[in-house]
């Protein structure tokens, strides 16, 4: 039997830690493993006394683990393979332990080509992603009493209305506000709408003037009668869509003083959240808007001299869409691809997949779900519900990354204080020689903790583990969907839907929000406490590091180093983030270079939908479970060799070399032999 | 009967020619006689414009209604943020709308140039709003390089070219003249001035839309200042204003404070070269200087409206008056109000 090291006791690097804490990160995280594992060296050289050419050790634990006997080498050189195994004990053995600095350098060079290319897509070949278009409501008389069909009111064009221009007029010809009908044609003339615009919302807006004797009252509600038809050529009758009263509160202040020379100023009133529809299949659409009164009923009664009525409408892009759905096309089968050979390789393994594996696995699944480019069927069909579907797929896949971040950080949490009582209770840290078929007592020493280790790693092997930590998420994102299926779910039903424009339907939409964000908060709180906990595993481990001998500080010193230099490329990359978020919401969407204009909020979109597909990418693909690990036993013999002697000299020689480190499957399997002795 | 119209034409065109008033199309607001502007023959009927303005109006004719109620609608705003001063914005039925008092280079006139600039640029922007013409937006630097337009990237927004609009036919009269004298200068740096009020107070309106109405995705986008905020502006500007003179700087001619002791003017101050005369007395030589006389002055206000200063010292003269008053109103959003009449007695200050 050789002596083998305990990869997976050994602490993790937190990789997986550090680059969750932030949910505003995301993005990052791609980034962060290229950085982080892989081609990152830690040299320390080190001169000591006299000798100065001492042969170069170079540990190259793969599995994660060097016990150091005491003797250590002058001269040191960790390589990034020497980092600690990022998943303890399941994932010893993945491809980024096993791969060479080289190839791994390829590989996160491709991926940032990649990104760097998302980024391009959407900033240089797409559009701005949505465009707003301004509509003023043209008024025109309904002079006919009663009739049987629904007449439309169409704003210009042939059959217009017939058109009033300020109310005065119509003070003058003496028409009631009831016989008033706003119409507004979308699009503007000559222009068509597409299904290329995916959806449209549309927002409203009232010019009220300020008159002394006619104010604005407070809480004023406003009763519109709406009507939405629609038609696909010009000449052809319109088709009813949606027909609905709806209310809306008028929260609207005088921002000078009320008196009578500041007559016929503006209101500055909130936008009103109109209409939205989740398709735009047709070509024509026709807004018909009646602000009926009846004083009864106090229904419009003291909101004010309107003016005009103004309409906003928002719109995805065509280009944008085309970009869009381009980029999900193309990124379905990769992420397929590389999911696919993940679970191949995942089931080609003699154990069954544990926890972690199986959470990779299901945020590949989620990937793809939102990745599958449905959309195109938009196109051709009027579903207007692919805006509903297309929140809960955002949603599924916001939450599983939540709890993988989660399940990721807490297996590594588990195996830095596992790793830290054990070293400690050792109080010596030995050297693992493998490569000599000998056993010693560490090997059964190792072995206890081993099976220690197992049973512990069987229990928090399990989801269930982890609902303190999964409930909020789970819970946070069923309030969304609610709240999502409340506002959204209903626009299916009736476009003028919103659940803002009734007072329980606020109070319910916020209380909705707010438990939301209550999850949110614990959440973040639970990750941050898992963080806090490596960190103080860190410091305590470094109050003992004078007290330790000079390699194992080393180890130790190296391994805090990099765990901090993984928050510090965490941090970048999180303000980053924040940053170009920031830069897109503030900024007026583009930039002009030159003679390009590149579209920044578009390259945002694009390019944090690519970084999300590239980490996905890039988790399936470095934690994949190694070939070299499962199958040929035999040839992965070798964990260390070296020339470690059994002297405890500070300052002596020390060649370690690892050529080759198997999985942990092996030691379990030691370690089986071992118990079974 | 024909020489009688040529005689005419030519008597107009002299007059047109020798006023250095370029606001002479403001007189469209006066035109209600020719109904819609519907076709090129009526470009050549419009009194008041220049021979480029009608080409102008030759080629877009759908826009000339929105401009004829940008002068209406800058007619109105003078005449509310003048309504108390000693020159209150009055109009004459005649050719110079407003007289002689714009032909010099006063504040009034910086004032009438500026609103005159922005209310088009309004006017054309909302009309474009409103679906009446079919050129806006898309056919100004639309930011997509696709043919494809609207459907691919969306239009510019409307404004830009209510700018543009208003560029080439306000200011097309100063242009046409060269850029030589001073007072194109002036007319020139007050439309911008004018248009600048506008761009310059859009507000950003902007909508999230991401998932479940979160702010991941939000669309922002330009409003107009309703027009009322848009004469403050350019009033508080008049109040403000720079007086300039012509200076050579190289071979460009350019405006310069006259006092050096002031900063220069921006973009978006008013200039003016002349100093305004009192207004206080009625110049018959002078249509459009109507004098004060008469006018309802404040006795209790010190500002121009005050009685001192509005009847530039000749006193006024104060009766009782019974007004018939609406009070206790109902209202209606619009096109209703019932009230009662209700009887009071005010004093009326008029001046001598």
């Amino acid at each position: 039997m050789r002596r083998r090291c305990a990869p997976h006791v050994l602490p993790a690097p937190a990789s997986g830690c550090s680059g969750i804490k932030l949910s505003a990160t995301r993005s990052c995280d791609s980034w962060f493993f290229f950085f982080f594992p892989p081609p990152f060296e830690v040299e320390s050289q080190e001169q000591s006394g006299g000798g100065g050419g001492g042969p170069t050790a170079r540990v190259v634990s793969a599995g994660g683990c060097s016990l150091f006997s005491s003797t250590l080498s002058r001269s040191f050189v960790a390589r990034r393979d020497f980092s600690l195994q990022p998943f303890p004990f399941a994932m010893a053995g993945a491809i980024i332990e096993n791969m060479s600095t080289k190839k791994l350098v390829i590989v996160g060079v491709i991926l940032l080509l990649f990104q760097a290319f998302a980024f391009m897509v959407g900033g240089l070949i797409a559009p701005s992603p949505t465009t707003a278009v301004h509509y003023l409501a043209t008024k025109c008389v309904d002079t006919v009493k009663q009739r049987q069909e629904t007449k439309w009111f169409m704003p210009w064009g042939p059959n217009q209305c017939d058109k009033i221009r300020t109310f005065d007029e119509a003070m003058a010809k003496k028409i009631e506000a009831n016989n008033i009908v706003f119409a507004v044609h979308i699009p503007l003339p000559n222009k068509e709408m597409s299904s290329w615009f995916q959806f449209m919302l549309v927002i409203l807006q009232f010019d009220i003037a300020f008159r002394m004797h006619n104010q604005i009252k407070d809480g004023a509600l406003v009763t519109i009668d709406v009507s939405l038809a629609y038609r696909d050529d010009t000449i052809s009758k319109w088709t009813e869509m949606a027909h609905s009263f709806e209310q809306r509160k008028l929260s609207c202040n005088f921002t000078t003083t009320k008196t009578s020379e500041n007559e016929g100023r503006h209101y500055e009133c909130d936008l009103l959240p109109f209409m939205e529809v989740g398709s735009v299949a047709h070509k024509y659409y026709l807004l018909n808007i009646r602000l009926p009164i009846n004083e009864r009923k106090n229904i419009n009664v003291g909101i004010g001299e309107i003016k005009d009525i103004r309409l906003v409408s928002i719109h995805q892009n065509g280009g944008f869409t085309k970009v869009w759905f381009a980029m999900k096309t193309f990124l379905t089968p990769s992420i397929l691809i590389i999911m696919i050979w993940y679970w191949r390789r995942i089931t080609l393994m003699s154990r069954p997949p544990v926890l972690l594996e199986k959470v990779i696995l299901a945020l590949g699944i989620s990937m793809t779900f939102i990745n599958i480019p449905v959309e195109w069927f938009s196109i051709g069909f009027n579903w207007t519900w692919m805006l509903l579907f297309g929140d809960i797929r955002q949603g599924i896949f916001y939450s599983m990354l939540l709890s993988f971040w989660i399940i990721f950080c807490g297996e590594h949490l588990m195996g830095t204080r596992l790793f830290a009582a054990w070293s400690l209770e050792r109080g010596q840290v030995k050297m693992c020689e493998s490569g000599l078929p000998t056993i010693t007592e560490l090997v059964t020493e190792l072995g206890s903790h081993l099976t220690n280790n197992l049973q512990d790693q069987t229990e928090r092997n399990r989801l269930s583990v982890y609902w303190k930590q999964v409930g909020p998420i789970v819970f946070g994102s069923f309030c969304l969907f609610i709240f999502d299926m409340c506002e959204r779910g209903v626009q299916l039903k009736n476009p003028f839907y919103s659940i803002w424009a009734s007072e329980v339907g606020t109070e319910l939409a916020m209380a909705f929000i707010i438990v939301a964000g209550i999850c949110a908060c614990l959440y973040f709180l639970f990750l941050c406490f898992m963080v806090f906990q490596v960190f103080r595993n860190i410091s305590g481990k470094r109050t003992s590091l004078p007290a330790m001998s000079k390699a194992r500080r080393l180890h130790y010193e190296g391994l805090i180093f990099r765990f901090k230099f993984l928050m510090l490329v965490t941090l970048t990359c999180a303000a980053m983030t924040v940053i170009f978020f920031i830069i897109s919401q503030v900024n007026g969407g583009h930039w002009h270079w030159g003679e390009h204009t590149v579209q920044v909020n578009s390259a945002f979109f694009t390019g944090i939908y690519g970084m999300w597909n590239l980490y996905v990418f890039a988790i399936m693909f470095l934690y994949a479970p190694s070939h070299k690990r499962y199958g040929d036993e035999q040839s992965s013999g070798q964990c260390i060799t070296g020339d470690a002697g059994a002297n405890s000299g500070e300052d002596n020689q020390l060649t370690t070399t690892i050529t080759h480190v198997d999985g942990p499957t092996e030691i379990y399997k030691m370690i089986g032999k071992e118990a079974q002795e | 009967m024909t020489e009688e119209y040529v005689v005419r034409c030519v008597l107009m065109l002299c007059c047109v020619l020798l006023s250095a008033n370029a606001s002479n199309w403001l007189y469209l607001a006066k035109l209600s006689s020719v109904g819609s502007i519907r076709d090129e023959e009526t470009c050549e009927r419009l009194r008041g414009l220049i021979q480029r303005q009608v080409q102008i109006c030759k080629r877009s004719v759908e826009v000339m209604d929105a401009v004829r109620r940008g002068a209406q609608l800058a007619i109105d705003e003078c005449q509310f943020q003048f309504r108390n001063r000693r020159w209150n914005c009055s109009t004459l039925e005649s050719m110079p709308v407003f007289g002689k008092v714009v032909t010099q280079g006063t504040r009034e006139a910086a004032f009438v140039y500026a609103i005159s600039a922005a209310s088009v640029a309004f006017a054309v922007t909302r009309a474009c709003s409103s679906g009446e013409l079919e050129k806006c937006g898309c056919d100004h630097n639309v930011h997509g390089t696709s043919p494809e337009g609207f459907q691919w990237s969306g239009c510019s927004d409307n404004i830009a070219y209510g700018v543009a609009f208003s560029q080439s036919f306000v200011d097309v009269r100063e242009r046409s003249k060269g850029q030589s004298s001073s007072r194109a200068l002036m007319n020139l740096h007050n439309n911008e001035a004018g248009r600048k009020a506008i761009l310059s107070h859009m507000h950003v309106e902007c909508k999230c839309h991401g998932v479940s109405g979160s702010c991941e995705v939000k669309t922002c986008w330009k409003a107009m200042p309703p027009f009322r905020k848009v004469g403050n502006i350019i009033k508080e500007k008049f109040d403000g204003a720079t007086e300039v003179e012509q200076r050579k700087i190289g071979t460009t001619k350019v405006l310069v404070p006259r006092n050096s002791q002031f900063k220069p003017h921006t973009d978006e101050d008013l200039v003016y070269l002349d100093p305004s005369p009192d207004f206080c007395d009625y110049d018959p030589r002078t249509p459009g200087m109507l004098g004060t006389v008469g006018r309802q002055c404040n006795r209790t206000s010190k500002a121009i409206d005050g009685c001192e200063l509005m009847c530039c010292g000749r006193g006024f003269q104060t009766q009782e008056v019974e007004v018939v008053d609406r009070c206790s109103c109902k209202f209606h959003w619009c096109c209703y109000v019932k009230c009662k009449q209700c009887h009071k007695t005010v004093e009326m200050h008029n001046c001598r």
